[in-house]
């Protein structure tokens, strides 16, 4: 039995804030059951509780019990529940831990639910009772605090990105080679996700290499280079404010025509789909996916390959928050078909593609990692049936959950990100492809 | 909480097998934990990682940018990645006794 405090303040919410687009949700699920296949948790464990439907019900049968007629006079009728049914500890793990809001239900729903937004608008509710799983609070907690995720500090940064332009001086045969940071004035931000300077910096010098091979007019920012939003996962709008604002303030300060978003799904979906809403405004520069800038580059000429480099056979994942919520479909398979020589597709795939397993937040959230990893099983068979040795990725958070499949299910795959295999096949201005040498960032 | 046994002790780790006390950490139970991590013998190279991670924790605690533990290290990038397959964070990190780095990793 919870705390009545807790039982009031989810009633509260429900009769305050419930959207009508909510509203319109928990009244329509005509339980059908067509979710059920399509929810990768459903297929890699087959128990009622991973039904889409049955997951959401959790919701639904409360806002029938409080907000119907016939739920009020008749609760049974309808399988409505009283708030004193719901057990706090197994609603945080239907929505926190049980689904990464991937909307693969949705596009497979019969009455086309938005299921990711109610699990949403879920979570909300569970921000104001503080039972957000302790590790996704941290992460958001960091980035409001420090200005990125992983607390890094400025001087950090800038002195990873000297390093960085001194590898890309080096690899490209450039001395005047940049990276060039905090410059006004220029057409494109770009922005990363904190896991590139502070852990896994070659996706970084890749892009900087396609940049320089553009002859891109570009920077980044020393202090708000955070494109991620913890707090999108978190289901804390407020905290998702102050983390979106500080990105468009940063572009406006620097007066770009472009804030590029590194290869990380949730964060192009936060910045280019959802900030407009959050901040109550339209923006006055274009956000973009970094793909669909190397795309116009190979489109204009800007850039070229030779896909010779990259002979492996590759295949191509669709994080869910790039593909199925941000509409970036196509760019990248134009680019693998000109980078690679043996593009492969996993099936099915784009808009019909398997969540990896690892998003909604689920990566970072260690308390759900076993169920997580189980959770990847369909991928898994994706990949395995492609006979891959390269899974693309665009989306560092589906990387890493895919590093972590390959070790447990031993698909012996590299996953990389387009960047990388872009900048491994460019041909510099200098004819020169992929250029060995004996800088740092090879093999020792 | 889960745990492990370790000389008949059990030392509290997380779901993902990080530790929950950074104190409990010593060179013997750093081997146990690469067990885990599939690397059956730490080689030189694998303690020079391990002891910077280590003591820049104990330092500064958080985890060192991986730019500071290629210059003190003197090892390249890749050959980190290589000496810990699961990367820094949920490889080196890890066996230096850190708790599980924040963000996406």
């Amino acid at each position: 039995m919870e705390a009545p405090a807790n039982h009031r303040l989810i009633l509260e919410h429900l009769k305050r804030k419930i959207p009508r687009r909510l509203a319109i949700l928990v009244n329509s699920c005509v339980h059908c059951g067509l979710c059920s296949d399509s929810c990768h948790y459903y297929l890699a464990e087959n128990k009622s509780r991973f039904i889409p439907a049955f997951r959401t019900d959790r919701l639904s049968s409360l806002f029938r019990r409080y907000h119907t007629w016939l739920g009020r006079l008749i609760p049974f009728w309808t399988g409505a529940r009283g708030v004193e049914e719901l057990s706090l500890k197994e609603f945080t793990d239907a929505v926190f831990g049980e689904c990464t809001m991937c909307g693969r239900c949705s596009i497979n729903c019969s009455v086309g639910l938005d299921i990711g937004f109610l699990i949403r608008e879920a979570r909300k509710i569970l921000v104001e009772l503080n039972q957000v799983p302790r590790s996704l609070q941290s992460t958001v907690d960091k980035a409001v605090t420090t200005g990125n995720n992983m607390a890094i500090k400025e001087e950090e940064l800038t002195g990873t990105i000297q390093w960085l332009e001194e590898e890309l001086q080096q690899e490209v045969g450039d001395p005047r080679a940049k990276i060039p940071l905090n410059k006004a004035g220029a057409r494109v931000l770009y922005t990363l996700n904190p896991r590139e300077p502070k852990f896994f910096p070659l996706s970084i010098i890749a892009i900087a290499k396609i940049f320089y091979a553009a002859g891109e007019n570009w920077t980044l920012s020393s202090t708000n280079f955070d494109a991620t939003n913890y707090a999108y996962y978190s289901g804390d709008d407020q905290a998702a404010r102050i983390i979106a604002r500080r990105l468009v303030d940063e572009a406006e300060k620097l007066g770009v025509n472009i804030l590029a978003v590194t290869e990380c799904g949730h964060a192009y979906r936060s910045i280019r789909w959802e900030s407009p809403n959050w901040l109550g405004k339209r923006f006055g520069f274009k956000v973009k996916s970094i793909l669909e800038l190397i795309a116009d580059y190979l489109s204009e000429g800007r850039i070229r390959v030779d896909p010779s480099a990259n002979s492996a056979p590759v295949t191509l994942h669709d994080p869910c928050n790039l593909v199925r919520y941000g509409g970036v479909v196509e760019v990248q398979r134009h680019i693998l078909r000109q980078a690679v020589s043996n593009f492969v597709e996993m099936h099915p795939n784009r808009e019909n593609n398997y969540c990896c397993g690892g998003g909604g937040g689920l990566l970072s959230m260690s308390e759900y990692a076993e169920l997580r990893l189980k959770a990847g099983k369909a991928k898994v068979e994706q990949i395995r049936q492609t006979g891959a040795k390269v899974v693309a990725a665009p989306c560092h958070n589906c990387i890493d959950q895919l590093m972590e499949l390959n070790k447990k299910y031993k698909l012996g795959i590299e996953a990389r990100t387009i960047g990388e295999i872009v900048a491994d096949a460019l041909i510099l201005p200098s004819g020169r492809v992929n250029p060995s040498t004996d800088s740092p960032s090879k093999k020792g | 909480m889960p745990f492990i046994e370790f000389k008949g002790k059990k030392v509290e780790v997380n779901e993902e097998g990080f530790l929950i006390k950074a104190e409990d950490w010593s060179e013997e139970l750093a081997k146990v934990l690469a067990e885990a991590e599939g690397i059956d013998e730490l080689t030189e190279d694998h303690w020079k990682v391990i002891n910077y991670i280590r003591q820049y924790y104990l330092d500064h605690d958080i985890a060192p940018m991986v730019r500071l533990l290629c210059k003190e290290t003197r090892f390249p990038l890749r050959y980190i990645y290589q000496l810990f397959t699961s990367g820094p964070a949920r490889g080196a990190c890890k066996l230096a006794g850190l708790p599980k780095p924040d963000g996406c990793v």
